[in-house]
């Protein structure tokens, strides 16, 4: 299943950072796309605006076919308070943005992606191909947030996989 | 947790996952009666963007149902009577689907008979249903210019002032008495008597499915959006400009195409479906799809009937061929 959740993440942030390579985000000094993990990440109560932060909230395995098929449901958090040079009165934009950004990116072809190994990944290790693809379903938007002067929407997306034989 | 595979470095095989499934046309040489084969061995994976000649792309559908007519009975022998064999006494199989595209193409095939493009028409036309009484047509020059492609019609400067970008053109012969399947690329209906159809020369262009939309005008030239359906014009084909489609419930024509309809599937797996041969089995209909009141969605549904092909390889007459691709190594 990680190796299905590692993939769907590398996936979608590589096609949002395609999308809009301007969109980064500072963590522990290093510049990157503005897509992370929250589990990955230092638990901390700062929610950084203007990126998507993955959550991995539903698990369902089905065990009938001859691979078991999994089904993980991502949610998809992002924020803005719009910029300071506009006194925040574009926030409405900027939310309206990363939701085209993020339509954009889940809607494109294909809606499959090999799955790939990233356990030994690293400087110099490229992650290694396994024999299945992970594919989704379409993003349904949640109602858009107001949290005092914060637009907030979170989006959820199912993800499905096949558990490969010996794959934990 | 266990799992299943079926050799070293086999995957084992699982049902396929699709998103929706894609139409494809092609016409049924109905003089000839001679359908559009797919030959899923040697075709099989093409591009679902790009669809080898003369498939032509009709886009995603919904509900997409296929269904097996077939009876199957018992037969019997002695006393009491037993079951010693089983035969097929009707062989029948049918597909129904709702595009989702208004195309030329989709209206036409869901309405099931000949469906008529509205020309525009002579100032002071009696009102007619299918369109009254429709201007002159436009020849296509050919001593001026440069010539008349599947994309680009020279009709000249003059008479490319009448046109704008946005006009719909219908592209085919005069109507001159031919009796019969009319309608050049794909037969679009079929003419019992000159006197049936008035005798009127933009008969041909009125069910025509060789139809564009025009991009740009250069120098006379019509740019056309896409290639007509039927290539490059031919002599004698002239040019009539049109406001949009009509079909009738209660005609006569059955409109036969050839259908292929392709399930992609998610980890690499393709399944194809090809009827050789269909017919409409109703008229034109829609289905409605809720959005948020009071708006609806409007799909054109159609339903269609199989006819049967013999197969080349031995003799068999079938309905439809389904075929699967698995994906790459998968057991099988």
């Amino acid at each position: 299943m990680q190796n299905a959740k590692d993939t769907f993440y590398m996936m979608l942030q590589s096609r949002l950072a395609t999308l809009n390579p301007a969109r980064t985000i500072v963590v522990r000094g290093v510049v990157r796309p503005g897509t992370l993990v929250d589990e990955n990440e230092l638990p901390s109560a700062w929610v950084p605006v203007d990126v998507f932060r993955l959550r991995w909230t539903g698990l369902q395995v089905n065990n009938t076919g001859p691979l078991p098929l999994v089904a993980m449901e991502c949610s998809i958090q992002y924020a803005t308070d719009g910029s300071s040079g506009n006194g925040g009165m574009d926030r409405g934009r900027l939310l309206a943005a990363m939701d085209a950004e993020l339509a954009a990116a889940l809607g494109a072809k294909p809606h499959t992606v090999g799955k790939m190994n990233y356990s030994a990944a690293g400087a110099g290790v490229a992650a290694t191909p396994m024999g299945t693809n992970v594919f989704w379903a379409d993003p349904v938007f949640g109602a858009a947030k107001a949290v005092e002067e914060r637009l907030e929407r979170t989006t959820t997306v199912q993800v499905f996989a096949y558990q490969e034989a010996g794959e934990l | 947790m266990s799992t299943t595979t079926t050799g070293a470095g086999v995957e084992a095989s699982v049902a396929p996952v699709t998103r929706r499934v894609r139409a494809y046309f092609a016409p049924v040489n109905r003089s000839a009666g001679v359908p559009t084969l797919f030959d899923a061995a040697q075709l099989g994976r093409f591009d679902l963007h790009a669809p080898p000649a003369p498939w032509v792309d009709l886009g995603w559908v919904s509900g997409f149902t296929r269904k097996c007519g077939t009876k199957v009975d018992a037969l019997r022998a002695g006393s009491p009577a037993m079951t010693v064999g089983q035969v097929r006494t009707e062989v029948e199989a049918t597909v129904s689907l709702a595009f989702e595209t208004w195309g030329k193409l989709q209206v036409t095939l869901a309405s099931g008979s000949q469906q008529t493009n509205l020309l525009t028409t002579t100032a002071g036309a009696a009102p007619n249903g299918s369109g009254g009484v429709a201007t002159a047509p436009v020849p296509l020059l050919t001593s001026t210019g440069p010539a008349s492609t599947a994309t680009s019609l020279n009709v000249g400067t003059a008479a490319a002032a009448g046109f704008s970008v946005g006009s719909l053109v219908a592209v085919d012969v005069d109507y001159t008495g031919q009796l019969g399947y009319v309608g050049t690329g794909v037969s679009s209906a079929y003419v019992q008597s000159a006197g049936a159809v008035g005798g009127d020369v933009n008969y041909v262009r009125r069910v025509t499915l060789n139809v564009g939309v025009v991009v740009a005008i250069t120098a006379g030239v019509l740019e056309l959006a896409s290639a007509l359906p039927a290539g490059g014009p031919t002599a004698g084909m002239q040019v009539s400009q049109l406001v949009g489609f009509c079909d009738r419930e209660g005609a006569s024509f059955f409109q036969e195409w050839s259908g292929l309809f392709v399930m992609s599937g998610v980890q690499g797996d393709r399944v194809l479906v090809h009827y050789p041969r269909l017919q409409a089995m109703q008229g034109s209909t829609e289905t409605e799809e809720a959005l948020a009141a009071p708006l609806e969605r409007i799909r054109l549904a159609g339903a269609f009937r199989a006819l049967p092909v013999k197969d080349a390889n031995d003799g068999e007459t079938v309905l439809c061929f389904r075929s699967y691709l698995p994906a790459v190594l998968r057991g099988v």
